[in-house]
């Protein structure tokens, strides 16, 4: 976390500097040899891998029926038996918390894989090109951009109607305008570099420069970028599913439990608190990978 | 800017972890301090008061405040702190006089005539009179208004108005229940109804011990002291707010924290946490409310008796009332409370997963079906839905839980002007009758001609000998034939079975100790008349 001041380093990298795209392999190379220097990020990394682990194998993980009620065991302080504890309804809290994480990853990464291409596009169009065209999808970026984020989902989630695949939605919109300014920024100063001009005078098409000449360009911003906005879509759509717009009460979904458990906060705290610290957790892993990766790839860090 | 951010968010995630455990460090704290300084005024909540203008945190938000046309008991409530009628109910749902000083009833149980209050005002300074009681009862009846009571003003063939204090109403038949469902219509001044028309809804103006100050949607519902009311030296407060809290968290917190004065209904997984705290008391009383599943025995597959009864045996009714209502409450064994007049247990129903699994193969749905419950937004109510969820899970029922604000909920289910057009499947629901009679128990939910927007059949139940029932029920003089009738309908309907019968309720209030005479009346309503800060 030391080098937070240098953020601003991926969003314009100096043209000259750029890496000719043949030497991916040495890149790769300097990129792990990088990226695994950072301890923080290195263990966020495991701990994200982990995430992935249990969301693809949860199911052969739980130590009980995620579902499964047991009504002779309500609201159990955390045991032998139940790690986590169990809720009102007897169900194992870190049963649900591992099915959850399914539900959590799928909900954060497809919403801001959603972003992530539409905003790439938007990007990419915008700075290529220019002009008007530059102009509308800036101004409406700006619009995006003047609203709070929740406040924004919510209002989407108001009109689509409660569910997941709506606050994947509505993350998705609120996070497109940040992808599209990063992305229009790094297009920008690659469509002014040589290897862009010997294209252009070689007759190349403009789609054929924009994605295999300037693309390739953004591909790191865009990693960067996808990795840091994963922790905050976590939150958002926690937060959405808390406020009862998201998951339905009865799935698993992390934010959800801290939805239904609050009513229990004064008798059964570990109701809340392990859903709480599953979601903190996480979100944390995800924005200490973010930053390793910035470091990593920024070529303007110097070791 | 952006580490920023998340800096700030990390650090905001800490600070609610933190500020959670120390919230709960801080309960264990308070409870020492509350025995150290008992009758003082130093501890963190308070244990006095020093104004008169009360609290009262319930659990839902009032649909109406027109007394004609409330069908949700706190509706009822609000309206009974406004509005008086002819007749009233005590602690025990006993019919009593209010704004008749006595009345009579002919011998062939035909001809009512009541003798009203003398110097009794509205509180827009007009009078209350006969006449007064001619316009509220023509208002009832007239078709046009299609207000909520005036299917139980159906009977009423004439109004007479001898003199300015007498009222004489005629019925075409004989109608056992009559005067309770006068105790049900409250007397709205003439005058308003006039001047407000369709927003006296909103605008209310009666007799009753307090008068309207505002109401705002969602947020709370104010009365203040009517200094003109004509009982002497009531009320002693000198306004009533009242909140809608749906989080049972947050009411309880308000109880504590001396926000609310009262707190109706208590929720039931924390009374043995807040029994015996400095300054709080918990009251319960048994209910005249029972809960149930309504099923749309008009909808595929609920129009198959067996589908309903396989629903029936499916759900452990003990463990419905261990989980969701605490333990305290009791088995739903009819279609109405123990306490309701003329009730009849009924047998059969006990927790058999493999009847159930059977009942549904025989009605042709061996591998369950996929289904929805609707219900109100409040925590308690979540909690039965999903009860109810897993519970049919295990017979292959999938049910989604489809959770709604009242309002919104309540329009659902009256925008269906038919019952083809009816959306509802299943509905976790209440009932208290607010008219403390067995009529009251059943007509409104298990009689044809109160299919929703009408009445609140909302399980658009149709059985021909039920109906028959009803009318002759009404109509029976001698209790002892009223009640072999009641009996009849009750086995009926729970062996047809238009209900998932779930629990009966107990009120479970909680109140500062420095306030008297706020009751939960057996219908779940609340009766604000004596309350008195001590």
């Amino acid at each position: 976390m030391s080098d937070n001041s240098a953020v601003m380093g991926t969003n314009s990298p100096i043209p000259g500097e750029v890496i000719a795209p043949e030497k991916t392999k040495g890149r790769a190379g300097v990129f792990i040899r990088k990226f695994s220097k950072q301890k923080m990020p290195l263990l966020a990394a495991f701990f994200v891998i982990l995430l992935f682990l249990i969301a693809i194998f949860g199911p052969f993980l739980t130590p009980y029926n995620p579902d499964e009620p047991n009504y002779d065991a309500l609201m159990q302080g955390p045991s032998g038996a139940h790690w986590a504890g169990t809720d009102e309804y007897g169900r194992d809290i870190l049963s649900r918390l591992i099915d959850g994480t399914r539900l959590t990853l799928a909900v954060s990464l497809s919403s801001v894989l959603i972003a992530g291409v539409l905003g790439t596009i938007l990007g990419l169009v915008s700075g290529y090109y220019g002009g008007w065209l530059d102009r509308i999808i800036m101004r409406g970026s700006d619009v995006l951009f003047s609203f709070p984020d929740l406040l924004l989902a919510i209002g989407i989630v108001a009109i689509l109607g409660p569910g997941l695949s709506n606050v994947v939605i509505a993350v998705a919109v609120f996070g497109t305008p940040s992808f599209a300014r990063i992305i229009r920024s790094v297009t920008l100063s690659a469509k002014e570099t040589l290897f862009v001009e010997a294209a252009r005078s070689m007759g190349a098409k403009n789609r054929r420069i924009i994605w295999r000449h300037i693309f390739p360009e953004t591909v790191p911003s865009i990693i960067v970028n996808l990795s840091m906005k994963i922790g905050g879509a976590i939150l958002a759509a926690a937060s959405l599913s808390f406020l009862g717009m998201g998951a339905k009460p009865t799935e698993p979904d992390w934010g959800a439990m801290l939805s239904m458990g609050r009513d229990y906060l004064s008798i059964a705290p570990h109701i809340v608190y392990f859903p709480g610290l599953a979601i903190f957790l996480t979100v944390l892993a995800f924005n200490l990978v973010g930053d390793g990766l910035r470091d990593a790839l920024d070529p303007k860090m110097k070791n | 800017m952006k580490a920023k951010g998340k800096v700030w968010s990390m650090f905001m995630l800490l600070l609610i972890t933190v500020v959670m455990t120390a919230g709960c460090g801080n309960k264990a704290s308070n409870e020492g301090q509350g025995g150290n300084t008992a009758g003082g005024t130093e501890t963190s909540t308070p244990t006095t008061k020093n104004d008169k203008d009360i609290v009262i945190a319930i659990n839902a938000n009032f649909i109406t405040l027109d007394p004609h046309n409330a069908s949700d008991t706190h509706s009822i409530s609000a309206a009974r702190t406004m509005y008086e009628g002819l007749m009233g109910f005590d602690e025990n749902m006993n019919v009593v006089p209010v704004l008749s000083a006595s009345h009579s009833i002919s011998e062939d149980g035909l001809v009512y005539t009541f003798t009203l209050q003398e110097n009794v005002k509205f509180q827009d300074g007009t009078d209350f009179n006969a006449e007064a009681v001619k316009v509220n009862i023509a208002r009832i009846q007239d078709e046009k208004n299609n207000l909520r009571l005036r299917k139980s003003f159906a009977k009423v063939a004439k109004v007479e108005t001898p003199d300015a204090k007498t009222v004489v109403i005629t019925l075409s038949e004989p109608y056992n229940a009559f005067l309770n469902k006068v105790a049900m219509a409250p007397i709205i001044s003439p005058k308003a109804l006039t001047e407000n028309g369709a927003d006296i809804s909103k605008m209310p103006v009666g007799t009753g011990p307090f008068k309207f100050k505002e109401w705002v949607q969602g947020d709370r519902l104010v009365v203040e002291k009517n200094t003109d009311y004509w009982q002497k030296d009531l009320p002693k407060v000198d306004s009533i707010t009242f909140r809608p809290v749906p989080e049972n968290g947050s009411r309880i917190a308000m109880l504590k924290t001396g926000e609310a004065d009262f707190i109706y209904p208590m929720p039931t997984e924390q009374v043995s946490e807040v029994e015996g705290l400095e300054g709080i008391t918990v009251d319960t009383i048994d209910s005249t409310i029972v809960r149930y599943v309504t099923l749309n025995t008009m909808k595929k597959p609920f129009d198959d008796v067996k589908v309903r009864q396989a629903i029936n045996y499916a759900i452990n009714k003990d463990a419905y009332i261990k989980v969701v209502k605490s333990g305290l409450g009791a088995k739903l064994d009819s279609t109405m409370s123990s306490k309701t007049q003329y009730y009849s247990q009924q047998t059969g129903y006990d927790y058999d997963i493999e009847k159930a699994k059977q009942l549904l193969a025989e009605a042709g749905y061996p591998d369950g079906f996929e289904t929805e419950v609707w219900g109100e937004n409040e925590s308690e109510t979540m909690k039965g839905m999903q009860f109810i969820q897993q519970q049919l899970a295990l017979v292959g029922i999938k049910v989604e839980v489809k959770s709604m604000e009242g309002g919104t909920l309540s329009d659902q289910i009256n925008a269906a002007k038919t019952p083809e057009e009816a959306k509802i499947q299943m509905w976790y629901v209440s009932w208290s009758p607010s008219s403390g009679d067995a009529d009251g128990a059943t007509r409104g939910l298990f009689s044809s001609e109160m299919f929703p927007p009408a009445g609140s059949n909302t399980a658009y139940y149709k059985n021909e000998n039920v109906d028959k029932w009803i009318a002759e029920a009404n109509k029976a003089v001698d209790p002892e034939a009223a009640k072999s009738i009641y009996a009849n309908i009750q086995k009926t309907v729970w062996e047809d079975a238009p209900w998932a019968f779930m629990g009966v309720d107990q009120i479970i209030s909680g109140k500062r100790s420095y306030l008297e005479g706020v009751k939960v009346f057996p219908d779940g309503s609340i009766n604000v008349l004596n309350a008195e800060v001590k």
